[in-house]
Parts: C-alpha cells; structure tokens; sequence
C-alpha cells in the first residue's frame, strides 16, 4: 500500500508542476505576441504630419490657436480609431552648465492616460528661419571609385570653346560637380594627364571608375610621351591609347562640345603647327581621332585605320528624364539647343555600347548628346563616353547636368541643431479596445 | 506477500498511466512555448520587411520607372529620404486585389488596379513585378508569406446631391479616425462637350477651392445642365494630410475608352474599345476620344501638359484598330480621356503613378487562408498623398496553432 500512496504523491507533485507551469506558459493574446509598433507608427505619422512643413510651422506658432486645431484634427484622422496620443512640443535650449534643456511649451492630447502599452518617438522640427545646407550623395561612395579628372591643361589649347578658356570651364566644373565626388582633381598639364593615363595616381586618389571631363573642346591634351610614341596615322593612334584606358580603367570620358578628338594639343610638341583656323600648338587628326578613341574603348587588340562622322540634326531638346533631374539638381540649361556634331546609332552596334543616358532626345539616327557604356563581361560596363555633339560655344551646365542624370547621386537635407531654430515634438501613442 | 504484490502492481501501473499522462500534457505545454516563439519570430519579421521595403529604393533605384526587373526589392521614392514611397514603383506591383484583363488585340494581359466604373489603371505584365519575384528578392522565398497594402488615410467621398442644373455635388472628407475639419478643398470640374457629329469631344474646366466644414463636408454647386458628362478631381488637404477624390457621370455607358499602360518606361498608353474588352455585341461602334495629361502642381491645382496624338477614333473587332498615346513625363499625373460615341459620351481617367488619384495597392498572398498572421503599418506619403503602408506575414513552415 506503501507505494501507491508514494506513487499518489508523486502524481500530486507532478500535477503541481505542470499547473505552475501552464500558468507561466500560457500562448498570450495577439496583441501581446505582434503588437503594433508603436514607435513606428509615431514617428512616420510625425513624418506625415511635417510632409508639408505644417508640423513645424505649428511648432513655432504656439499661439496660434487655428494652426493647432487643425494639428489635432490631423493627428486625429491620420490615427486609427483604437490610437490615443499625447503631442508636446518642447523647446531646446541651453543650461549654464552647457547642457541641453527641454522646455515644455504646449501639449495635445485626446486622453487622460496613455496605459500601460504606450510607446513614444520624438522629431526635430525647424524655424523657416533657418537656412538648410544640402548633403549630396558621393558618385562611387558605395560601388568604388568617386574621382573625378578635370583636364585642366595649362600646356594644351582648347578649341570650339569660343568665349571661354579650358580654365574657366574647369573652374566652373569644379564648383558644379565637386560636391558630388569624393575627390577631384584639376590635371592641371599634359604631364600629369601623362601620369593618369599610365595608371599613376596624383594625389592618392582612387583612379579606378573615374570621371575623367576634358574642358579643350574638340581639342584633347597630348603628353609629350605619348606624342612620341603614337604620332601614327596623324596622332590617331594616341586617341586610339586613350580609349584602351578608358576602357581599362573603367573611367567615363567626357566631351564637352563638338567633334570628340578632332585634335591634339601641346603647347610643347606643336609649337610651330596651328590647327588651320590660326591656333597653334594644336595638330589636326580629323575624323579618324574619333573612330580610333571607339575602337580603342571597344578593347579591340589592334588599331585599324577608320574614319567617323557625324550629322547636324539642328534643333535638339533634353530628354524627359534629363529635365527632371534638372530640377531635382537645381541646374537650368535651356532645354533646347543646337546640334551639328552628332553622333550617329550605328556606333552602338559597331563597338558593343549600350546608351546609358540620352541627354538630348534623339533625332532619327542621329543622338546629339548621350553617356555611352561599353558592355564587359555579362551584365557589367567597361568604360563609357559621354559625347556632346552640340555646336559651340559649349554650355558646361549640361555637361554637369548629364552626368548627375547618369550617376543619380542622392541629395540629403543636413541636420539641423541650433539653439532656438529647432523644436522637439514627442509624439506618444497608446492603444484601447480589443485585441 | 499477495498484498505487497499487488500493491507494487497497482504502482506500477498508476505510475505508468501518469508518467504517459504527463507527457503528453507536458509536451502540449512546450509546443505552446514554441508556437510563441515562433509566432514573436514572425512579429519581429514583419516589422523588419516592412521597414526594410519602405526604406529602400530597391536596385536600380529608378525600376519603378522601367520594364525591366529590379534586383533588388524597394519601394522608397529614390529622390527622397525617409519613408516617401514611389508612386511609380507601386504601380509595378502585381495587383492582388482585381483580376487580370486580356486584350486580345495585342494579346497581352494586363495587372488591374480599377477603382470604380470609369478609373482604370492596367499595365501590362510584362511591366509588372509579381509576388513569387518579391518573395525572392526579399529571400524568404521559402520561410514567410506577405501581403502589402497601401490604402489612403485621407478619404474624399463624392455625391451627386442635384444632377439637373445646378449641379450639386457633396464632398466628405475624414481620415481613418476622424472627419478632417476645416481641410481646404481645392477642386476642377471637367464638362464634356460632345460638339458635332464628325468633331472630336472637347473639354471645359472649372477650378474653385473651398473649406469643410465641422463635420468634413462642403457642397459645391456648378451650372452644369442633368445631359452634360463631367468628372470632378478634388484634393484635400490639412496639416500635412492630403487624399483626393473624384467621382464621373457620363451620358453613354455602353462603349467608352479603356485606356491600357503597355510600356512604362516609354509611357505608351493604348486607348481601346470597351467592347474589346466585355467582348460586347454589337461587334461595332465607333468612338471618337481627345486625352489631355494633368499633374498636380505645388499648389494643389491641376495642370495641364499637351501630348501629342491626344486625338483619335478606335472601334472594336477590326484588329489593330486603337490609339496610342506617349505620356512624355516622369511625374505622377492623371490622363484624363473624354470620348463621343453615337448615343452620348462620357469622360474616364487614369492615374500615372497610383497616388495621382490615391489608388489603393493590394499586393503579396492572401492572407485571409493563413492560420496566425502577425501585421504592422507605417503611414507614408506617396507622391505628396498620406497613405498607410499595412503588411500582414505569416510562416509557411506549417506548424499548427494550438492554445
């Protein structure tokens, strides 16, 4: 009998242990297993509410009794039923100690108690007072590379660039484009020009995917060692060179204006030869420049002998796409300009491009200025072209503009922490009702 | 000796029953626990997905504005930060909510976003990104189901109170908790005017603002007589919230225009034939159309952007027998169509990115089959119009709720 009395016992404690832990091991109710996140719902309806700056507005306008009933009335109908809130806005100033103090200044609420499940997210709003700085996004932050070449020669005449030296269209690059990259560099002689293309950083720089801007026009700088290696074919071979680096550097060539690689230029090597229009230090290469910079981006292991051409649409208008990132980036050329350099389609085809960007709309088989990429291995680019085929004088704002609509850096809004120009606004909401 | 056998018989067998009782009442318990965990699993999952769809643009940034597939999966505006949601990347999105039209003439199908009788938004599928796609971008192909909902927070509601002249029209306005009070309305009427027998259909507008009143309504009047065909746009905004409504009356119902998105990234619009797609007889009926694009400038009015082509006649049965019209921007709009058949004519719209009219996206699984669903939501704005952003996700690892 003795053992069915300790067996008893044994089921007795047992059953204890197994009700203590039903109790603690109970499936709770939805709402306590997925709760709704309250935090982010006030902070993305604090975000909501200041869409249109109405939030901040009404943060530096305590007084104003019509702006805060219809802050409630928004907070109201922006919140699910089952929502209560308290909104209050405090002020930011300082102590005597130098720490940061919160004043309350106002408060809304449409409950007395918020409960026991509540959550709070507090936002920074702005006086209209206060003047915003803009953070754009660095082209290559993410993917490598970030440098950008502004072939600033003082050695190499430009030509087609009418009105304007390669020096004050470099400068003007710079204050456009210098935001958006993590280093830029003025190439400021052939020498240095020199130095990049044999791979040879300046300044540290990363060299990889660079955007390299040349500011001479139909004109482009020559190192004097290269213009003793590849004089060849009236010089074509070096046009030739420069695009085997294009492409083997993954850089994007820019052509600010007319015919790319019409000539050469170096004060230096072509000191007694002028370019038929009285420019000296300048040498013709003609269309064959062009068609061996193609080739030479095309990777091919040879340069053959070619020529290239181009056709004057006329009248040409930025793309759609063009225009809108003109006015996310705040640069306004004229949205229709002149075209007598463009190129034509087929290069697309004959040396494996794909067109990136279209500044211009095309017109027929004519593109009077588009970014083109040359296909590497599957699904990847190797060097690209950004030819602008506009009639001079250049206008340096779409050269900028045309690589800011290829790249798409992103611009953010600084923040914002001065005394008295800022407001916190603690939003914290609750929830009634049923699960 | 016999009683003590017995007694550690009884024991025995008592001890036995017990310890099987017990264990199948302590494995109940345990699988409780784990459910929780699983189901506190799925929470966390949900509210990272969300967060994590809302807060990225996807890969290109600029998808929603192409055909072809992202590699990556993001709903976020690339121009902006936080959390603005593309409006052209939702209308990517594989609708969940309507069934999918054919059309035969091209034969194409076509994801259906139709709210209402005359406000269409289909776009072709060869545009679209569908679910099992998202699912593997996101990489929880085989582990979790979603579905993700954008509805506006701000409902304009729009009746006819009076249809001969004057025409009286009554607005409510109110949010998902509350009427919105004292919201500024800004609205356009459009009349048709159907003119001659060989002239295409024109267009007239009236533009006015007006204020709700305590219990967010207002009523506008306009001297429109009871046959004329006309289509109102109103925006409402207050304190950062802003939602649009729209409501038609048209003199013909039997054929009208269709309009069809089959190439985003070009902006190609056919304009078709109802009866092509009701497969209606009479097999036909000529229509005469003129579109005009409209976008909603800073200031909540409308502005009018000219296309090209915007004139045209389609009829049904004869195959290629449609219009085509290139909308030349990036920016959110309303196509706005009005066409004259022989018995009347009317006016539908389409929206250019689904917050021009505030179109609701339903997109992901059904949600309804699932046995737990855990749900979040955030409120976003989506080309300036506040939406809520809901997503419901459950485990398709196949456990069973108990408990």
């Amino acid at each position: 009998m003795m053992r069915t009395i300790e067996v008893l016992i044994v089921i007795i404690i047992i059953t204890g242990a197994f009700i203590a832990a039903s109790f603690f091991a109970v499936l709770p109710w939805p709402r306590q297993v997925s709760p709704v996140n309250l935090r982010r719902l006030s902070f993305t309806t604090l975000q909501m509410l200041d869409s249109n700056y109405d939030l901040s507005k009404a943060a530096f306008e305590i007084d104003n009794s019509t702006i805060w009933r219809e802050l409630q009335v928004s907070l109201s109908a922006a919140l699910p039923p089952n929502v209560i809130y308290n909104l209050t806005v405090y002020e930011v100033g300082g102590s005597a100690g130098g720490a940061e103090l919160y004043h309350n200044l106002a408060t809304i609420s449409n409950t007395e108690s918020l409960g026991s499940t509540s959550d709070a997210s507090s936002y920074m709003t702005a006086s209209s007072n206060v003047t915003f700085n803009v953070i754009p996004e660095k082209i290559g932050e993410h993917s490598g590379g970030g440098t950008l070449y502004i072939l600033n020669c003082s050695d190499a005449p430009g030509w087609w660039i009418t009105g304007y030296t390669a020096h004050s269209l470099a400068q003007d690059l710079y204050n456009l484009l210098s935001p958006y990259f993590s280093d830029t560099i003025m190439v400021q002689s052939t020498t240095e020009l020199g130095e990049i293309l044999d791979g040879n950083p300046l300044h540290g720089e990363t060299l990889q995917n660079a955007v390299v801007v040349n500011t001479c026009g139909e004109a482009v700088p020559i190192p004097s060692t290269y213009a003793a290696q590849y004089s060849g074919n009236s010089y074509a071979e070096y046009c030739y060179q420069v695009g085997k680096r294009v492409n083997l550097y993954n850089w994007t060539w820019t052509s600010i204006v007319g015919w790319p690689f019409y000539y050469v230029s170096n004060t230096n090597e072509f000191a007694g030869s002028q370019n038929s229009w009285g420019i000296y230090g300048m040498q013709l290469v003609s269309n064959p420049g062009l068609n061996a910079f193609l080739q030479g981006l095309d990777n091919r292991p040879t340069y053959t002998p070619g020529t290239s051409s181009t056709s004057s649409p006329g009248v040409v208008y930025l793309s759609s796409g063009v225009i809108e990132s003109s006015n996310y980036y705040g640069i306004y050329p004229s949205t229709y300009q002149t075209s007598t350099r463009a190129l034509s389609t087929s290069i697309i085809a004959d040396y494996h491009l794909d067109v990136t960007t279209y500044v211009f709309n095309p017109v027929g088989g004519a593109i009077p200025a588009a970014i083109y990429r040359h296909r590497g291995t599957v699904g990847t680019y190797q060097g690209a072209f950004y030819a602008i085929g506009l009639t001079r004088t250049p206008d340096i704002r779409l050269t900028a503009l045309g690589l800011l609509a290829d790249y798409k850096p992103r611009l953010y809004r600084s923040e914002y922490t001065t005394y008295g120009t800022s407001r916190l606004v603690v939003l914290q909401l609750g929830l009634v009702g049923g699960a | 000796m016999v009683s003590s056998t017995v007694d550690h018989m009884i024991a025995v067998t008592v001890f036995l029953a017990a310890t099987l009782l017990f264990i199948g009442l302590f494995n109940q318990t345990i699988q409780t626990a784990v459910i929780y965990q699983r189901h506190r699993a799925t929470a966390t999952k949900a509210s990272d997905l969300i967060d994590n769809m809302l807060l990225s643009p996807g890969i290109p940034i600029d998808w929603g504005k192409g055909d072809s597939s992202p590699t990556g999966f993001g709903l976020q505006d690339p121009e902006f930060t936080q959390y603005k949601i593309s409006s052209f990347s939702l209308m990517r999105l594989n609708s969940a909510s309507g069934t999918s039209v054919n059309y035969w003439k091209v034969g194409s199908d076509y994801s259906n976003i139709t709210v209402g009788s005359k406000n269409f938004l289909l776009v072709s599928l060869n545009s679209i990104l569908n679910y099992s796609t998202a699912l593997d971008l996101l990489g929880i192909g085989n582990q979790y189901g979603f579905q993700l909902s954008f509805n506006p927070v701000v409902t304009v509601s729009v009746t006819q109170e009076n249809a001969d002249n004057p025409l009286s029209l009554s607005l409510d306005v109110y949010g998902t908790g509350f009427p919105l009070v004292n919201a500024q309305v800004t609205y356009c009427l459009m009349t048709v005017a159907l003119n001659g027998a060989d002239a295409f259909p024109s267009y007239s507008t009236f533009y006015g603002n007006d204020t709700t009143d305590n219990q967010g309504s207002v009523t506008l009047s306009f001297p429109v007589d009871s046959t004329v065909s006309y289509a109102l746009i109103a925006y409402a905004h207050l304190g950062g919230l802003v939602g649009v409504g729209y409501h038609e009356r048209v003199s013909s119902e039997d054929a009208y225009v269709v309009p069809f998105v089959d190439n985003l990234s070009e902006g190609r619009i056919l304009m078709t034939h109802s009866y092509d797609i009701e497969y209606a007889i009479p097999p036909s009926a000529e229509l005469k159309y003129n579109a005009t694009f409209v976008y909603l400038a800073e200031d909540f009015s409308l502005r009018e952007m000219p296309l090209d082509n915007s004139y045209g006649q389609i009829n049904s049965s004869d195959v290629g027998v449609y219009g085509v019209i290139d909308i030349p921007t990036d920016n959110p709009g309303i196509l706005i169509t009005t066409y004259k058949s022989e018995t009347g004519g009317g006016i539908v719209m389409m929206p250019w990115g689904v917050s021009a009219l505030a179109f609701p996206v339903v997109f992901g699984g059904d949600s309804t089959k699932q046995e737990w669903v855990a749900t979040d939501m955030r409120q976003v704005t989506v080309g300036g119009i506040a939406y809520q952003a809901k997503i419901a996700v459950w485990s398709l690892e196949g456990y069973q709720v108990i408990g």
